[in-house]
């Protein structure tokens, strides 16, 4: 077992406090919690978060995702203002109808497409061994502990941010939603675009599905597009410190700051997958001055 | 002598000049024989009538001369008006009889069919004792639902256009010298083969009484019918005046028979009777393969808690879970951010 896996199942088997200041890497040495304020980043990414094909999808989603929107939500305004000046934009009513459903098509293919990522990657991974759930989206009694110890932070109870895994409870909470929403607008639009073949699925007269599929169609739309407005864009690109954009959607890469304030835990296992990390942390602690020492993990800062 | 041969000339220039403009004259004058536009031409001509309601007297003519009644005389729908400056004039009567003549029987133009079919439809003021029914005011009349609508032409040839086909009228001209028959027959034929309102137009006005409460709720009558079809993709995309999608005759009105015709949903004859609906759905142009199931949703719901329960929780629940997931999650990221700048502001201090 490496140091950082020690280090690693530390926190998750509870053998010591997650509030400790010092989390020590054997090889590296004690890395205070706030070690990402004197850490140097490259805006566009240090460290490895996403491969091609996660970053592939994120693209294929998000450009079909504003054409969605633009052409849904218009067409679910149509008495206001502004609506047909964007309906216009698309090239009329008949066009717009014409590219919602064309994205939609390329959405549900970057879906699947992500599907067999995912599915393909997890295969991969426990036949070699590699498997560790801590590293995947799935929620775990952890993500619970970390948000309330989050919120503490943010009420400034606490003087540190939890340690978190690769994926925090933020984006644990949005990947659910989006695989709540992908479901309801898929399943909802199918009905809408095919309803002679969808009525037939139903094995009572189904009189109003039909409705239901509309108003989830729209309701959840309107959701994801708040959501993504105001929680997504202000989350991930528009935080002080990453603003304007977090460039990982396009690099795959994550800041050397940004992993090491939200995904702490990530790191570690950086530290010891990838060797020009762990010689520039040790450097980088000699010149703080915390340099390898022998000592407790709950050591307060000097 | 040379006096006589330049009066002569004279006479005869000036002949000249006046039968061509008089010529002129007529040809200008040829759809006005009684003149009416010698005061009606004026955009500003108009009274407040007895009411105390301003009437715009004005007929634009180049308007006028495009539209479905181009053909029709004033004098055929104002026969009282015998002399100018005329007095007060009767209101129209559409079931007049006109000087047209009906090409395929050779009499005189009427619209008194549409009174026939009006009378079976549930829209007539008589029931089927032939009594009066309540509240006859509140039923339609030929101008409740219709204007002096203009020609909506079609061009076919390459693809399908509106507008006039200058090609198609120079193969009409082969054997028709006309222009003047040209034109309005093409205009006629053209302007017939669709819809001359939009889906959204319709709509509008048939919301005249069908979304007026006082009038639904004398009735019983459904009390949102048009805000309903307005809430459906159907209606959603009429209001980009797709012309596309049905509006409410498509689905209300017997296929093959007159719009004034239009049966109650409980006339087991109708379309919008619970057995029929399925024809309407089924036109080839819209869904072709649907089931009677497809023919069961319901399609003017009213979100309302008696007549929608499952719409209307429905909408609820999504409502709550909106607001339930965003509250929350907006009262991290502030949190978040306050805590941020909090930071920033205190080490800058530092």
């Amino acid at each position: 077992m490496t140091a950082a896996e020690e280090a690693l199942n530390a926190v998750h088997g509870g053998q010591t406090d997650v509030e400790g200041y010092f989390t020590y890497v054997s090889g590296v040495g004690y890395i205070p919690r706030d070690i990402y304020k004197y850490v140097k980043s490259n805006p566009f990414g240090d460290l490895p978060r996403y491969s091609v094909h996660i970053v592939i999808q994120h693209i294929l989603i998000f450009t079909t995702f504003i054409a969605l929107a633009a052409t849904g939500i218009a067409l679910h305004y149509s008495d206001l203002f502004w609506a047909p000046y964007v309906i216009r934009l698309f090239g009329g009513i008949d066009t717009s109808q014409l590219i919602h459903r064309s994205a939609a098509f390329v959405m549900i293919g970057a879906s699947v497409y992500h599907i067999l990522t995912i599915v393909g990657s997890t295969a991969q991974k426990i036949l070699k061994k590699e498997f560790d759930i801590r590293r995947t989206q799935v929620p775990l009694p952890k993500d619970l502990f970390d948000l309330i110890h989050d919120i503490k932070y943010f009420l400034g109870l606490t003087p540190h941010r939890p340690k978190m895994e690769k994926f925090m409870y933020k984006q644990k909470i949005h990947y659910l939603a989006i695989l709540w929403g992908s479901f309801v607008l898929i399943s909802a639009g199918t009905a809408l675009l095919f309803p002679e073949h969808i009525a037939l699925l139903w094995p009572f007269d189904p009189a109003f599905l039909q409705d239901l599929a509309r108003i989830m169609h729209a309701d959840e739309a309107i959701m994801a597009l708040i959501i993504i407005a105001f929680w997504h864009l202000s989350n991930v690109h528009f935080v002080p410190g990453r603003f304007p954009a977090q460039w990982t959607v396009f690099t795959g890469k994550i800041t050397r700051e940004h992993q090491l304030e939200e995904h702490f835990l990530e790191y570690l296992r950086n530290l010891s997958e990838i060797p020009e990390e762990r010689e520039y942390m040790r450097s980088l602690l000699a010149e703080l001055g915390f340099a390898e020492r022998e000592g407790s993990l709950d050591e307060t800062r000097p | 002598m040379r006096c006589k041969k330049l009066l002569k000339y004279a006479a005869g220039i000036s002949a000249f000049v006046w039968v061509a403009v008089l010529f002129i004259f007529c040809e200008a004058r040829a759809a006005d024989i009684g003149n009416c536009l010698l005061c009606h031409k004026y955009p500003g001509l108009s009274r407040i009538d007895e009411n105390g309601d301003l009437k715009l007297l004005f007929i634009n003519e180049s308007v006028f001369n495009n539209s479905v009644h181009a053909n029709v005389k004033c004098e055929g729908c104002h026969p009282d008006i015998k002399k100018i400056p005329h007095e007060n004039v009767r209101k129209v009567d559409c079931m007049l009889e006109c000087h047209i003549i009906e090409p395929s029987s050779e009499k005189k133009f009427s619209h008194k069919d549409v009174e026939t079919f009006l009378s079976r439809s549930v829209h007539s003021k008589i029931d089927k004792e032939g009594k009066p029914k309540k509240y006859p005011e509140d039923y339609p009349d030929c101008k409740d639902c219709h204007d002096n609508p203009l020609y909506r032409p079609l061009s076919f040839f390459k693809k399908v256009r509106p507008g006039i086909s200058e090609i198609v009228l120079g193969r009409c001209r082969v054997c028709h010298k006309k222009d003047e028959f040209i034109f309005r027959f093409y205009n006629h034929i053209t302007t017939r083969l669709h819809a001359i309102r939009s889906p959204k137009n319709i709509a509008e006005v048939c919301a005249k009484c069908h979304e007026d409460p006082a009038l639904v709720a004398r009735h019983g009558l459904s009390r949102k019918a048009v805000s309903s079809y307005a809430e459906t993709f159907h209606g959603k995309a009429a209001n980009y005046l797709s012309e596309g999608i049905p509006d409410c005759l498509n689905c209300h009105v017997n296929i093959g028979e007159s719009v004034h015709q239009m049966l109650s949903h409980k006339n087991p004859e109708s379309i919008t009777f619970k057995d029929n609906k399925i024809k309407s759905c089924r036109m080839i142009d819209c869904h072709p393969h649907a089931s009677a199931k497809l023919a069961k949703y319901d399609v003017h719901p009213e979100f309302d808690k008696e007549k929608s329960p499952m719409e209307y929780y429905f909408t609820a629940f999504f409502l709550i879970l909106t607001g339930g997931t965003l509250l929350p999650l907006a009262g991290i990221m502030f949190l978040d951010l306050g805590r941020r700048l909090f930071s920033r502001k205190k080490e800058d201090k530092e």
